[in-house]
């Protein structure tokens, strides 16, 4: 048969594949190790050395590369991810929750946010760029490129939501408000500890995708760059290895976070098992 | 992807109650506000000052067509509206090609539903570093003293470095191929993975072979994933700028470059002109890809 045949070529192409999605990086990721400051960002390695993440951190001594702008752009990044993490995830949860009911131009509503993460980020940050110039607003990486930060990441947050919602058995508040509790309670003490792994998840995605968000920020956030675009100013000149140290860093940072919110979940899954027991008891 | 279904569940579930709708409505309220202050407006705007008078440094509210006249009488924009289209429909194809059986494999063929949850998540892990880097780091992979060239020369297959696989239009495809190949990958296996068994051992039963169950049920079943898989990988491809300005040395000039220069150059108008004409394809483009499968009928 031949789908017996078939099935080991697969795999093998599935290998090829991953090792084609990961490839670039463990080039990357050998050639941060390059000696510095003569070693280019090519082989040969001439000799192994942390020369390059000294520098990410201004430890090297002072050479012909100038190090990366990282401090500052860090701060304002953060900073903006977890503006733009609070600011999604609640105008995300509102909005799912006012999905549970029907009402006039839902599905407009619905095809407004998701529009959010559809439209490019180019011609978001363009058109963002045009009202601030024409009304005469100053660029700002904590307004303008805030305010389309919110725009791309508030359809992620809205849309986890939704689908955390459609698995929510209500019958749990409507005992809650027939016993009398305020809907305000109910919301505080049943609904939000129920959605709360919703509620991390929208939040990982938003922090991320701002986090990582450049083509948005490019024309909104005028002069004070922010972490991408101070990589992207890189893009027009010669590349050092620093560059690749910064990118190994980086994804060491973004595994940290996956991990905070690998054990947040685990944490709140084993809570609501223990709610469960004791309710069963 | 489910988000009609998701609608539509939600809209079956609760039955509607008229006095807890201005309760919606506030609730809705500050999104509503917010898509339409920072998106719809800014858009409308880019639609506007497309018609806007270009001075040297300023924009005034003069309506003219001279900027979309610069664009269409020059043989520059011109080609990077064709460059455009064509690294797109390469890039469409790539990820298809590169992306279908990954998915067949993961969706059809491994039965394991712990192996496959790892395969996807191998897929998706790569997200979590930053984009430019991600790009970034292939210029050491295609480079003239690139990994490619030694690992090809090492073996014996080519003598001299191969020039043309950095700063080409090749690397322009072959970066975006794999950072948005997943995306094609991921919809693509969800389908397959909805595909009933008994449908395809009632062809093997009949005595079909695997290419003919392939093409006949197999593809047909999973068409709606690849046309979900094409829109994603379309935006984001047509947006692009980042990409070519990295892998291209500049000689790539996307419709999303142009974009970047002429603000650069605060030539707003003509800016807002090729935004207008992105969008525009853009519309077209997922108009035309959603004619090809009702969505809301297949997921």
């Amino acid at each position: 048969m031949e789908s017996r045949l078939l099935k080991p070529i697969l795999a093998v192409y599935v290998g090829l594949f991953l090792l084609f999605l990961y490839g670039p990086f463990i080039v990357l990721g050998i050639l941060s190790f390059q000696q510095g400051p003569e070693g280019g960002p090519q082989f040969p390695i001439q000799e192994w050395s942390v020369f390059w993440y000294k520098h990410i951190l201004g430890l090297a001594p002072p050479s012909r590369v100038s190090p990366l702008p990282i401090g500052i752009s860090l701060t304002r990044s953060l900073t903006l991810a977890g503006m733009t993490m609070v600011t999604s995830t609640v105008l995300g949860v509102m909005a799912a929750q006012a999905f549970r009911r029907n009402f006039k131009g839902k599905s407009a509503a619905f095809y407004l946010i998701v529009l959010g993460m559809i439209v490019p980020g180019v011609l978001v940050g363009l058109g963002s760029a045009l009202v601030a110039t024409t009304t005469g607003l100053e660029r700002h990486w904590y307004s303008t490129a805030f305010a389309t930060h919110v725009v791309y990441t508030l359809p992620f947050a809205f849309l986890v939501m939704l689908a955390i919602f459609n698995r929510f058995d209500a019958s749990v508040e409507e005992a809650a408000w027939s016993l009398g509790v305020p809907p305000a309670t109910t919301f505080r003490k049943v609904t939000f500890p129920l959605i709360f792994p919703g509620v991390l998840s929208a939040m990982l995605f938003a922090f991320t995708l701002s986090y990582d968000e450049f083509s948005r920020t490019l024309f909104s956030s005028g002069r004070e760059q922010t972490l991408p675009l101070a990589i992207y100013s890189t893009f027009a000149v010669e590349i050092h290895p620093n560059v690749f140290a910064f990118g190994v860093l980086t994804t060491l940072f973004s595994f940290a976070l996956l991990t905070v919110y690998a054990i947040l979940m685990t944490l709140s899954v084993r809570r609501a098992k223990r709610v469960a027991i004791q309710e069963a008891v | 992807m489910t988000a009609t279904e998701i609608i539509v569940e939600a809209a079956d579930a609760t039955p509607p109650r008229s006095t807890r709708s201005v309760g919606a409505y506030l609730l809705i309220a500050p999104a509503i506000v917010w898509m339409t202050l920072f998106l719809v407006v800014p858009m409308a705007m880019i639609v506007y000052v497309s018609f806007w008078t270009q001075t040297t440094f300023k924009i005034e509210p003069k309506l003219t067509l001279d900027s979309w006249q610069t664009f269409f009488s020059s043989s520059t924009y011109i080609s990077s509206l064709w460059t455009t289209v064509r690294i797109w429909l390469t890039v469409l194809a790539m990820t298809f090609l590169v992306g279908y059986p990954t998915a067949l494999f993961v969706g059809l063929f491994v039965k394991n539903k712990t192996l496959q949850t790892t395969l996807l998540v191998l897929c998706v892990i790569p997200f979590w570093t930053s984009f430019l880097i991600r790009v970034l780091a292939w210029r050491p992979m295609l480079g003239k003293e690139g990994a490619i060239n030694i690992l090809l020369m090492k073996a014996g297959i080519i003598q001299q470095p191969i020039e043309a696989l950095l700063f080409t239009d090749l690397s322009v495809v072959i970066g975006m191929t794999q950072i948005y190949v997943v995306f094609m990958v991921g919809p693509i296996a969800f389908m397959l993975g909805r595909i009933d068994p008994n449908i395809l051992e009632a062809a093997r039963d009949l005595g079909a072979g695997f290419w003919r169950i392939l093409r006949k049920i197999i593809f047909p079943l999973s068409l709606p994933g690849v046309v979900v898989g094409a829109i994603f990988v379309s935006v984001m491809v047509l947006g692009e700028f980042a990409t070519s300005a990295a892998l291209s040395g500049r000689k790539v000039n996307l419709l999303g470059n142009i974009i970047v220069t002429q603000v650069g150059s605060l030539k707003w108008a003509l800016a807002s002109v090729v935004g207008v004409i992105l969008t525009f394809i853009m519309g077209v483009v997922i108009a035309g890809l959603l004619r090809i499968v009702d969505l809301k009928k297949e997921l």
